[in-house]
């Protein structure tokens, strides 16, 4: 009798675990992967660190806003390479490179045949090309440019600097605005495309006509080769050099691993943070210039943060006077994501690339600094966007268990399928998953 | 008349010293971390244009949130200082000042 109940006990048993497999694939929660993600600080104690780039063996180069250009080898010894003017302990530096707010040494890209040519780009506020511009925040000011450099094989210096792009634009002044520093909207991310083509994010420099006036290096996502000429396909006819136009600041930049398109992700004016599909010659539907859309005069010509500037209100309030995608444009790109009509401070986004990511393999990271105003939550955080195939829609948005709570600035996949996050409080993390 | 004077000095000294006493780091701190943070950094660090606040002397921390919440410019981001500014009781602004004073930033990993 124990026999035949042990016998019936197995074969019960065995039915309930092949029912329950059945279900669990029929509903796609079988072999579901969701990855265990971990955080630590691979360097600390850095001043601004801005952005990094990877060799293939995993030597990291990564800027410090007003100090420079760094690389920590593979092995672990650390370079200063190229400064700005001042700065103390680097092999060379630019005594043209300076930083002023969120303007300084920003961008760093490797060539995707750097294996062969040692080539490296460089963006970074300048006073080299101001020429008679620059005297006030209402004319031109060549104030950012994107340098490129051989790198020694031993890594160890950086020489031969050529200027590619001479013309992005830089606020040299205070002005009345919220954020009004000098060095505002700077923009300075960089990525390479997979056609091989620098895709370089500007910003508005809190210049009302900058974003829609696209003969501007302002308010613009140039795609260059590595001479600083336009991809010949690029449709805007104003600059050969331009890809899209109408966007506030651009500093995150990167491109879906699937099928190549190009994504942005912007930080929004106390409403709504995007991140964006670009198209080639797509507006980004960002116009902060006065007596337009029904607004009136705005302070120093610039309506980016009103109405009423200096008081916090109700962030579709302001979204509706200033909009950040405006619908009154035909060639609007359409932005997937807004956070939830928030502004809280995205600044950076990588795709998740490695099978080690499970579920969350080809989704966006975004790096959100946590800049809350006027009752919006801070909210410092790395989110994690599923993105619709046709890129103008999220399918879900969460919260990566990061473990930490930083204002995140940059976000680059290294070699070794992690992701590394740069923050202003002067770290940079690894963030794995497994 | 010296006599009184150092009197009423050390009386001013007292008082000042009592001020600082009184107020509550601690609450300083969780004040801090609601709103001040999201700029400043933690622990008043200081963080991308953001400038470095911990270490100051709790008078200088005083004055300066006394100045922005009575609404006068003294920089940049002066419209921004002022709009967090002007919520601050005088309680909350000695809280601050005595938590920012010894403030430091531990990398928390």
């Amino acid at each position: 009798m124990k026999v035949l109940s042990k016998v019936f006990t197995v074969i019960v048993s065995a039915m309930l675990l092949t029912a329950t497999s059945a279900y669990a694939e029929h509903h796609g929660s079988k072999g579901m992967n969701v990855p265990k993600i971990g955080s630590m600080v691979v360097m600390s104690g850095l001043s601004n660190p801005w952005d990094m780039t990877f060799t293939k063996d995993g030597s990291m180069f990564y800027t410090e806003k007003c100090d420079g250009l760094s690389v920590k080898t593979a092995s672990g010894k650390t370079h200063k390479l190229y400064g700005m003017k001042g700065s103390k302990g680097y092999k060379s530096s630019g005594n043209d490179l300076f930083c002023s707010g969120q303007a300084g040494m920003l961008g760093v890209e490797l060539d995707p045949n750097f294996k062969k040519n040692r080539t490296l780009y460089l963006y970074s506020t300048s006073t080299k090309y101001h020429g008679s511009g620059c005297k006030t925040n209402f004319e031109r000011c060549d104030g950012n440019i994107v340098m490129k450099f051989k790198v020694a094989k031993d890594l160890s210096k950086i020489s031969g600097r050529t200027d590619i792009v001479k013309d992005i634009q830089y606020k040299p002044f205070e002005s009345n605005q919220p954020f009004g520093g000098p060095g505002a909207h700077n923009g300075g991310r960089m990525a390479f495309g997979p056609e091989g083509y620098l895709w370089v994010g500007t910003g508005d420099r809190h210049r009302g006509v900058c974003p829609q006036d696209n003969s501007l290096a302002c308010g613009v996502v140039l795609r260059i080769d590595g001479n600083g000429k336009g991809h010949p396909k690029n449709k805007i006819k104003a600059d050969k050099r331009f890809y899209t136009y109408g966007h506030r600041n651009v500093q995150g930049l990167d491109f879906r691993p699937s099928d190549g398109q190009a994504f942005t992700a912007e930080h929004g004016p106390w409403h709504n943070d995007e991140i964006t599909a670009l198209v080639n010659g797509g507006n980004g539907g960002w116009d902060p210039h006065e007596k337009r859309a029904g607004r009136g005069a705005c302070p120093d010509q610039y309506c980016g943060y009103e109405p009423n500037q200096m008081e916090g209100m109700t962030p579709a309030v302001r979204a509706a006077y200033t909009p950040m995608s405006d619908t009154r444009f035909k060639d609007l790109m359409p932005p997937a994501w807004n956070n939830n009509g928030y502004s809280q401070g995205t600044g950076s986004a990588a795709f998740l690339k490695g099978k080690n990511w499970g579920i969350y393999e080809g989704r966006l990271a975004t790096g959100i600094m946590g800049i809350g105003f006027g009752g919006t939550p801070g909210g410092m955080r790395i989110d994690i966007v599923d993105l619709a195939k046709d890129g103008k829609s999220v399918k879900s948005v969460i919260h990566m268990p990061v473990g930490v709570s930083k204002r995140f600035r940059g976000l680059e996949m290294g070699p070794d399928n992690a992701l590394y996050a740069t923050t202003d409080e002067g770290e940079i993390y690894k963030v794995s998953a497994q | 008349m010296i006599k009184l004077f150092i009197s009423f000095f050390g009386i001013v000294c007292c008082l000042l010293s009592f001020q600082a006493l009184a107020a509550d780091a601690a609450a300083g701190k969780m004040r801090y971390s609601k709103t001040c943070v999201n700029c400043h950094g933690p622990a008043g660090k200081g963080a991308a244009s953001y400038p470095k606040i911990s270490g100051k002397e709790i008078p200088y921390i005083i004055d300066k949130l006394e100045t922005y919440r009575s609404g006068t410019k003294i920089g940049p981001n002066s419209g921004l200082m002022i709009m967090m500014a002007k919520p601050l009781t005088d309680e909350e602004i000695a809280n601050l000042a005595a938590y920012l004073k010894d403030a430091k930033y531990i990398v928390n990993n």
